[in-house]
């Protein structure tokens, strides 16, 4: 909180916090985007509307962490609107496990390429729930704040995104 | 349509961190608007007080 203050005073005191913070925001976007050098431009953008809005940031229960989040989440959109970059899904064979066992399919080549088929059909807002819940482990709190829900009512969206997902990958899957 | 990239490489820390650029963000910060000090404003009505005051007393 004094880092924050300082930086309040004088944007070159925000240093610190962009050293902190710069891995984490340039992987939650590298994560969202196509090319890599677009995510280091839009990472940029956030720092930059970050320092702008640092004398608007009050601590209300909300971590510095999920408000930079909160940033990088509205830069990815505008960029997405300006064709500056392309919404993409990264995603490993761990995290593809994951959901698939959330699922509980057995993993094979097959279902996992009909899974893949069907991320994509998801809502923009569905995908970003499960992106953050199964892909990134991310607590329901932390989705609630970045994304501006309460605990609760993420954990209830998530859930529904869960039954969508599966919805679609049984409407999908020939061999029911 | 969205991408989907399946076990992407991503950089690593030192990578990241070696892209880091403080000085940037500094510079791409918009310039503070003269207009919108309280400094000029303190400056000017000083001034139009002074240059009135200034006419009232010659010319009384």
């Amino acid at each position: 909180m004094i880092l924050i203050e300082r930086a309040k005073q004088n944007p070159a005191h925000f240093a610190p916090l962009y050293k902190k913070y710069h891995d984490a925001i340039f992987r939650y976007v590298f994560k969202r985007v196509d090319e890599e050098e677009a995510a280091y431009d839009i990472t940029s953008c956030v720092f930059v509307k970050a320092i702008i809005n640092l004398p608007k940031y009050e601590y209300r229960g909300v971590p510095f962490s999920s408000w930079l989040f909160r940033i990088a989440k509205s830069e990815l959109y505008q960029s997405f609107r300006d064709k500056k970059a392309k919404r993409t899904i990264s995603i490993d064979s761990v995290q593809i496990g994951r959901v698939m066992e959330e699922f509980s399919i057995d993993e094979n080549e097959h279902k996992r390429e009909i899974l893949l088929k069907v991320l994509p059909l998801l809502k923009d807002k569905q995908l970003q729930l499960i992106e953050m819940r199964f892909f990134e482990k991310r607590s329901f709190r932390e989705m609630g704040e970045i994304l501006e829900l309460t605990e609760n009512n993420a954990k209830v969206k998530t859930f529904r995104a869960l039954i969508k997902l599966k919805a679609l990958y049984a409407q999908h899957n020939p061999l029911k | 349509m969205i991408k989907i990239l399946v076990n992407r490489t991503q950089p690593s820390k030192a990578e990241i961190a070696k892209r880091q650029d403080f000085n940037y963000i500094l510079s791409a910060l918009p310039k503070k608007n003269l207009l919108y000090s309280p400094w000029f404003y303190g400056a000017m009505g000083f001034s139009s007080l002074a240059g009135l005051f200034y006419f009232i007393a010659a010319y009384s």
